[in-house]
């Protein structure tokens, strides 16, 4: 156990760039932040500024007055504070995450997301503060799904799981588009399929039960499930709005309903939202009516992709929000006259009153505010489109109370910018999330190599750096210390040689 | 789709002696701010496009019922690309022979090509067009507008613009040994870096002794006999340190041993930030590929994002390019922003894809500022230039509105 954490926290003070303080060392206590300029997006900017975060959470946002006394001080009057960027749907920081099973959603993220990843690196360099980790699809070659697993929301800053989640269970991946293998037909008869098969499960569940089986209760205890637990203990009638509904769920004790099965009726019940990838036009009535048929509308975002936006009034008409991919411009060309047309994606939803929020899947914007400043650019107002990767993505994902601006009672993460959010110079100075300083770009020694090509001695993680600690057993220590020298070059006689080169006689 | 009542504008505004169907080239633009590639930004000024050409650059303000009026935030000159490849596929590239410097691509190139209009919507007016870099020389690269009459011919603006080749394992990638019967197009040499440098060395060499040695000719030796005289510039494609030393050592060594004194343009040169002082000193010239978002690009460099800065403040001659790639990401307007993101001005970044190369593609006289007496190719954006909040609302090519910035009011 020692010898893994030593491996790791070398790791960690490179690929996240750990401050000397431990995160820690701020936990419990106050921070107060004094900025030349604050965007809340709860409202006008404040010129000179000050955002007092105690215990984790946002206790005042205003001008400049007297920062508590017993407060830890950051001021840089000459930088810009903002809310953290939110990402409404991501599939990446998973290792290994494509599913061979098409129905998944008793599968969770939690065992995919990889805290190492250097995606979670460069989202919190580039100020991603809450991200919402789903199963693929849009994820490159994931394969797709059909039902998949279910996601979580987390901060990109954190060892373990545990640290960095900020929301489990946020929602269930299903895609409209076909899995690989399969076409849009099958696709479509599989999602369906998935929830008929749900209905006959559990009116399979409610017969046994009058016949006086008691087969699930014995599979229940046999999956290890305990069934004293008070929320397994008691039945409930279905609830939700689906158009179909199951009679005399209310003798079931939800316990005894299989861990396979069960996810997709919290779906069905209005109880965890759900992401629907499309990844065209044609996927979004396929969509919609998974949705409506089995009652979740009011829990479903659309994740949309190449030309869905032709679909606009379909999703209009229904009322979801929408999480837009990264080609904002839709480029398409005319199969008879040859030219190319170009669709600017978010005018067509913000025409239609659809709330958009704006995905960074592409590689060399890298992240949220370039999307943001191509909404403005294309004639989306600047609040609109700061709103589209904030506060919209917050409510989607259910954290407007908590993320997605800068307000008394938030989640205390605030980003300190070199300048205005969408211009092309500025950069991410400081990360304060939780109420933690947890970034500093001065001391972001790949950032350094990238702009500078200067390389650090510790720019790539090394393996083990041997600190004095007396809980190091012997043996251990010995072994580093024999790595870090042949690391460094010193040449030791190869012990399993040929006799000529042997030294011992 | 132009309004009806603005196509009447149009139809009433035709000059006498103008066809209806020829396009019109006769406009006033006024702008917020005039980014003039000189140096020079003009607030609130105006510019004049009279048949094809700039006849004005100025402030204020000043209607003529002759000219169309053109309303924008600011206008800078057509974005000049130094490498870019227009349909460029292996059926493009000569496979007779490694060293074929009297090869066109302008002969390889398709006038009616959707990758014209590409580059137009992104405000790229004037170009490049290389050949893929397969062989170790290449063939001639050609500069031309990007849009007007549809005919290769008449959109150039310098035939023979330079002599294009390469360093590096790109031209011998793939290849192997011919043995026996050729199977393919790889069943060749060179097959090694050393190779491709030998090959480079040889022709040269070759060229040199054929002013004595008519044996020595080969064909095209002419036009590497020109660019040893500098008459022809040399644009080689060399991202690494390795190979951007072995393209200055050639040319320093064809200065030494046979008296040349080439022009030399390093293209691709991703890892000129490694050894800035070798380009001062040898004098040449660098454009840009695209700016990688992780560091990582072409046959294994890494540019950094402070390659353009860093060689600006030490006085090389930059362009930044798109390297022909199709990727919208890498688009020249991009590109200026990226390198202002590692540390460039905003005025050196214009210059950096507008009149810096055009200088190094000889074509200066005619484009590349907006200056009385140029092209009249602007573009016309709805905000800061290479600002990703800003767009590019309008283009003119020699006068004629490609992109009409009143179609694209939103």
């Amino acid at each position: 156990m020692m010898s893994r954490m030593l491996r790791i926290r070398p790791l960690l003070s490179c690929a996240t760039v750990l401050l000397a303080a431990a995160p820690d060392a701020f936990a419990g206590g106050r921070i107060a932040i004094k900025a030349g300029r604050i965007i809340t997006q709860a409202g006008p900017d404040i010129l000179n500024g000050v955002i007092v975060i105690e215990d984790g959470r946002i206790q005042s946002v205003g001008p400049d007055e007297k920062a508590p006394w017993d407060a830890e001080l950051l001021d840089h009057p000459d930088l810009v504070a903002f809310p953290g960027y939110v990402e409404a749907n991501n599939s990446r920081g998973m290792d290994r995450p494509n599913e061979n099973v098409d129905v998944a959603p008793f599968l969770d993220v939690r065992d995919s997301i990889d805290p190492i990843s250097s995606y979670f690196e460069d989202s919190l360099r580039s100020g991603v503060l809450t991200i919402n980790v789903q199963h693929g699809p849009p994820a490159p070659g994931s394969g797709g799904c059909v039902i998949g697993a279910q996601g979580m929301v987390v901060k990109p800053f954190g060892l373990t799981i545990e640290q960095m989640v900020v929301k489990p269970a946020a929602g269930i991946k299903i895609s409209a588009a076909p899995k690989a293998g399969k076409s849009r037909a099958t696709q479509a008869q599989a999602v369906r399929k998935a929830f008929t098969d749900l209905r006959l499960y559990l009116e399979k569940l409610v017969q046994d039960k009058k016949d006086g089986k008691d087969t699930a209760r014995r599979e229940a205890l046999y999956q290890g499930r305990d069934l004293d637990k008070e929320e397994n203990k008691k039945g409930r009638a279905m609830e939700g709005n689906a158009t179909w509904k199951v009679k005399g769920l209310e003798a079931i004790p939800r316990g005894e309903i299989d861990d396979k099965q069960e996810p997709l009726l919290r779906l069905v019940e209005g109880q965890i939202p759900a992401f629907i990838y499309c990844d065209a036009a044609a996927a979004v009535p396929l969509a919609l009516e998974i949705a409506r048929d089995n009652g979740f509308l009011a829990g479903t975002t659309l994740v949309l992709d190449g030309d869905s936006w032709k679909a606009a009034d379909l999703i209009a008409e229904a009322g979801v929000p929408v999480v837009l991919g990264s080609t904002l411009v839709h480029v398409e060309r005319d199969p008879v006259t040859g030219k190319e047309k170009e669709t600017f994606v978010p005018g067509v939803f913000k025409k239609k009153n659809v709330r958009f929020a704006l995905q960074s899947l592409n590689p060399q914007a890298q992240s949220l505010w370039y999307q943001a400043a191509v909404c403005v650019g294309h004639g989306i107002e600047r609040k609109d489109a700061l709103d589209a990767v904030t506060r919209t993505p917050a409510d989607i994902l259910h954290l407007g109370d908590r993320v997605g601006s800068l307000e008394p009672g938030k989640d205390g993460n605030v980003l300190l910018l070199s300048g205005d959010p969408l211009s092309v110079s500025t950069t991410v100075q400081y990360v304060v999330l939780g109420g933690n300083l947890v970034y500093d770009r001065s001391q972001d020694v790949r950032v350094k190599h990238l702009l500078e090509g200067v390389e650090q001695p510790n720019t790539a993680p090394r393996g083990v750096e041997v600190q004095a600690n007396p809980h190091d057993d012997e043996k251990e220590t010995g072994a580093d210390e024999e790595k870090k020298k042949n690391d460094a070059g010193e040449k030791k006689p190869e012990k399993e040689g040929g006799g000529q080169d042997r030294e011992d006689p | 789709m132009i309004p009806i009542h603005a196509l009447a504008l149009a139809l009433a505004l035709v000059p006498a002696g103008r066809r209806e169907d020829e396009p019109q080239r006769r406009w006033t633009i006024y702008a917020d701010e005039i980014h003039t590639s000189t140096g020079r930004t003009l607030a609130n000024g105006m510019v004049f496009v009279n048949n094809g050409k700039i006849s004005l650059v100025s402030t204020g303000r000043e209607e003529s019922p002759e000219r169309e009026l053109l309303k924008v935030r600011a206008v800078t000159a057509g974005l000049v690309d130094a490498s870019v490849r227009i349909d460029a596929e292996l059926q493009s590239v000569e496979q007779s022979s490694e060293i074929s410097p009297s090869v066109r691509v302008a002969d390889s190139l398709d006038p009616f090509s959707i990758e014209w209009d590409r580059q137009v919507r992104s405000g790229v007016t004037t170009v490049l067009a290389n050949p893929l870099d397969l062989d170790v020389v290449g063939g001639l690269g050609v500069v031309l507008k990007t849009a007007g009459p549809e005919s290769i011919e008449a959109r150039t603006v310098r035939a023979d613009a330079v002599l294009r080749g390469a360093m590096g394992s790109q031209p011998s990638y793939g290849n192997h040994p011919a043995f026996g019967r050729p199977t393919d197009f790889f069943s060749r040499r060179p097959t090694t870096r050393m190779g491709v440098e030998w090959e480079w060395r040889k022709a040269f060499y070759d060229a040199a002794a054929s002013r004595k040695d008519s044996e020595r000719a080969y064909p095209g030796s002419d036009l590497v006999l020109r660019a040893l005289d500098g008459d022809l510039t040399i644009a080689i494609q060399a991202w690494t340190t390795q190979d951007i030393r072995t393209a200055v050592f050639l040319k320093e060594e064809v200065e030494r041993e046979l008296g040349g004194h080439p022009r030399v343009l390093l293209d691709a040169a991703a890892e000129a930030w490694k050894e800035p002082d070798l380009l001062v000193r040898s004098k040449v010239g660098v454009v840009l590929p695209p700016f990688p978002s992780n560091g990582r690009t072409g046959e294994g460099s890494f540019m950094a994002w402070n390659v353009a800065r860093m060689l600006h403040d030490r006085g090389v001659p930059i362009a930044l390019s798109s390297h022909g790639s199709a990727n919208p990401e890498d688009r020249l307007p991009l590109q200026a922003g990226y390198a202002m993101r590692g540390g460039l001005d905003f005025e050196s970044a214009l210059e950096a894809v507008t009149i810096s190369p055009a200088r190094m593609l000889g074509v200066e006289d005619r484009v590349g500022t907006v200056e009385v007496g140029k092209d009249a190719d602007l573009v016309l954006w709805n905000g800061p230039p290479f600002e990703p909040g800003s767009r590019i609302v309008g283009v003119l090519v020699d006068g004629v509105l490609k992109v009409d910035p009143r179609e694209q009011a939103e």
